[in-house]
């Protein structure tokens, strides 16, 4: 047992630099987490959802973070540091983000946050994330609100959002196949956001709105919907549903061998949502941000490295969630390297208005992050199902690829106001 | 809100969403009766039945699939049998499996008999978790497709509108598993003392019955019953690992609505719902979903034990 004291002077010597120590790291404008010195890894939590309506999505996104992750340490790690990762359920609800946010931070020591699928679990995370200025991307969330009124100076979107995709697709759609439409809106941010800008873009092309019909999020019948088309007889049927639900709706409209006529316009198609699906369930043009056969310089060898770290994944092709989960995590560490330090603002500024070569991104054109809306302007592909893949799982067959200048979201930058530095808390991991 | 017609509703536009709502709700009867059945006789609310209806479905998938086998000698032999015969076995074989799974659920349930309610449904909502993470390890997370033998898939049309011919298939199967149902009830011996244990369990001990066996196979019947819904109903609605969810609060809300415990009140209140999703959904889709919590408030407002609930002792 040591013998020493523990002396008046002592005391008031520790209560001294306690003081000093607590001045130097206080809670106003500086939020510092407290075990994460220069030596101590860099800790990213993962906010991806593991339960309900994304959670099949949420699984991909996590597992192209972790393998960005995996890469980055077999590298050395980032400025030194090895970087770790916490995962916790979103449950692809916005109340629990918010809390999976607040504890990430205030008790995990997470540095970064990244990951979304779902828009209101994004913007539920990104405004904890702004309260204490800590980063946070948002991978797979494809809301235009979310580069747009809910904004944020923390916050990075890597998704194309559903103007990008209603920009490429509208236009053509109306020349082809009419200017009658139907909208089909999941009664949630990113269906109406995503209905909004369709609606924009009908009216500047000359396209009309016969009918919008909502569909409240958790829908398993469609039958309702899908009797009211063949009643109204649109020309297009633009449908924004998402997850689980358009599952169910694909199956039914299959089912009732309405995939041919009329036309389909979907805005985004996830990969997770339909592989090992049977190719006719793959009906109509859809939107991506990428395809594993895309024949380009590095997608063959990332497919292989995707293959090799999850030998025992059902999903043996990656698709744009995990590419997007990847993604975000190589530029938010590249930005960091970049920086050369951890502190926010620096990392926000190494990442506003980077220039993303399209060698890197593994798309046809380069990519930019936009400084006034913090969205990733990308290559946006136009896609229907494969008639003749080449092997099972080539069940894409890429139309076309449109220049990230061409389909960006102007309305959402003009909606965009982000914090000013000096008021976005500053924090260093 | 635009009509279906611009000059206005008529009841022409209106016939094909009330078939499709009676044909929803001819569906949500199947799910609903293996409920009722748990809740009359064990007076157990079973929030475990939505994974027991995924259970039934996934097992269906592995019969029809043979994806347990793939690459083997039985494999290719058991794949080279007819869709139809392997759909036919799936019917049978997955609500088997899901009533032996349900079995299980009320040995696990019986130190719960006697204590306060919410011992039972935090076991069972437990389970319907466990079930869940279970499905996920074995069958994989992602969406899976039930094959459907060709004369029962497809469409056809009728009065210039395309209809689902396996809609109308599974709204024919739970017409006949109804009725089968009800015959066994109130046609067979072993129906009667189930109907006897659902009015009072203890008279029927004291007639000599063995209630312990009678729960375990009640629970195991119902369980099945939910297995066989899943059979039935994943066509239409995908499978996934947490289709059970989606299925549990339509089930409790028919099962209420219709009077617990009550046959015949949940068929009627299973298509009250079918009917109310299908026609809201024709002119107000978004309230679609709402409409059946808004039938349940309609209905227990002046009848609070639901359409043919018995008498509480209260109300003689």
């Amino acid at each position: 047992m040591s013998k020493a004291k523990i002396s008046r002077r002592g005391l008031l010597g520790a209560a001294g630099a306690a003081s000093a120590v607590s001045l130097f790291a206080g809670p106003w404008q500086h939020n510092r987490v407290w075990a994460q010195g220069a030596a101590k890894p860099l800790r990213i939590g993962i906010t991806a959802d593991a339960s309900g309506m994304y959670a099949n999505s949420g699984a991909s996104d996590k597992r192209g973070m972790m393998m960005a992750i995996a890469e980055a340490n077999e590298r050395g790690g980032v400025l030194g540091r090895k970087v770790e990762f916490v995962h916790i359920d979103t449950e692809t609800t916005a109340a629990t983000g918010s809390r999976v946010a607040e504890r990430m931070i205030s008790r995990e020591q997470c540095g970064f946050l990244v990951g979304a699928v779902h828009s209101g679990v994004a913007n539920a995370i990104s405004q904890v994330a702004q309260k204490y200025g800590v980063i946070y991307i948002n991978t797979n969330s494809s809301s235009p609100t979310e580069a747009g009124q809910n904004c944020h100076r923390v916050k990075f979107v890597f998704d194309g959002n559903g103007t990008n995709f209603a920009k490429a697709a509208v236009k053509s759609a109306i020349e082809r196949f009419g200017p009658d439409w139907m909208l089909l809106t999941n009664d949630y941010v990113w269906g109406h956001d995503t209905a909004a800008a369709t609606k924009t873009l009908l009216k500047d092309y000359g396209g009309k709105v016969m009918e919008e019909v909502l569909i409240p999020q958790g829908t398993r019948d469609f039958t309702s919907a899908l009797l009211k088309v063949q009643q109204r007889k649109p020309g297009v049927v633009s449908a924004a549903i998402g997850g689980d639900d358009q599952k169910a709706m694909r199956q039914q409209v299959v089912q009732l061998k309405m995939g041919d006529k009329p036309a389909w316009i979907n805005s985004q198609q996830d990969w997770d949502d339909v592989y090992g699906l049977p190719i006719e369930t793959l009906f109509g043009v859809f939107g991506t941000t990428w395809y594993y056969r895309l024949d380009l310089p590095g997608v063959a060898d990332f497919v292989k490295r995707y293959q090799a770290m999850y030998p025992e994944t059902a999903m043996r092709s990656p698709g744009n969630v995990f590419y997007n989960g990847y993604m975000a995590i190589r530029e938010l560490l590249g930005a960091i390297e970049r920086a050369g330090t951890t502190n926010n603002i620096a990392v926000i500024k190494a990442l506003e208005g980077h220039k993303i070569s399209a060698r890197d991104r593994m798309q046809h054109f380069d990519a930019t992050i936009d400084a006034q809306t913090h969205q990733v302007q990308q290559t946006i592909y136009l896609a229907t199902a494969n008639k003749a893949p080449k092997e099972k799982d080539d069940i894409f067959e890429v139309l076309s690829q449109a220049k990230a200048e061409d389909v960006r979201d102007t309305d959402s930058a003009k909606l965009c106001k982000l914090e000013p530095y000096e008021q976005t808390p500053t924090f260093d991991a | 809100m635009a009509p279906l017609n611009p000059d206005g509703p008529r009841m022409i536009d209106l016939l094909p969403h009330i078939i499709n709502g009676l044909t929803l709700g001819l569906l949500f009867a199947l799910i609903a009766l293996g409920f009722t059945l748990i809740v009359g006789v064990m007076e157990v609310i079973n929030l475990a039945h939505g994974s027991l209806f995924a259970i039934g479905a996934y097992f269906a998938l592995t019969v029809i699939a043979g994806s347990w086998f793939a690459g083997t000698p039985f494999g290719a032999w058991w794949l080279s049998l007819p869709l139809g015969l392997r759909y036919v076995l799936a019917l049978a074989i997955g609500p088997a499996l899901a009533g032996l799974a349900g079995m299980l659920l009320e040995l696990c349930l019986r130190p719960t008999y006697g204590k306060p309610p919410l011992y039972g449904l935090l076991l069972t909502f437990g389970a319907a978790l466990v079930i869940e993470e279970l499905i996920r390890l074995v069958w994989g997370t992602g969406e899976q497709n039930l094959a459907l033998p060709q004369a029962i898939n497809g469409a056809f049309l009728l009065n210039g509108m395309i209809f689902s011919t396996y809609r109308f298939f599974a709204a024919g199967f739970s017409i006949a598993a109804i009725i089968a149902v009800w015959l066994f009830l109130e046609r067979t011996s072993a129906g009667a003392v189930i109907k006897a244990g659902a009015h009072d369990s203890e008279m029927v001990r004291a007639l000599g019955y063995d209630l312990a066996r009678l729960r375990l196979v009640v629970f195991g019947f119902g369980a099945a019953l939910a297995g066989l819904a899943g059979v039935v109903m994943v066509p239409i609605w995908g499978l996934r690992p947490h289709v059970g969810v989606d299925i549990v609060i339509p089930a409790f809300l028919i099962i209420v609505v219709g009077g617990v415990g009550s046959f015949w009140g949940a068929v009627i209140a299973a298509l009250l719902v079918g009917l109310a999703i299908g026609i809201t959904g024709a002119y107000a889709a978004a309230w679609s979903t709402m409409s059946m919590y808004l039938l349940l408030i309609a209905i227990l407002g002046f009848r609070s034990r639901g359409l043919l609930g018995r008498k509480s002792a209260l109300e003689h």
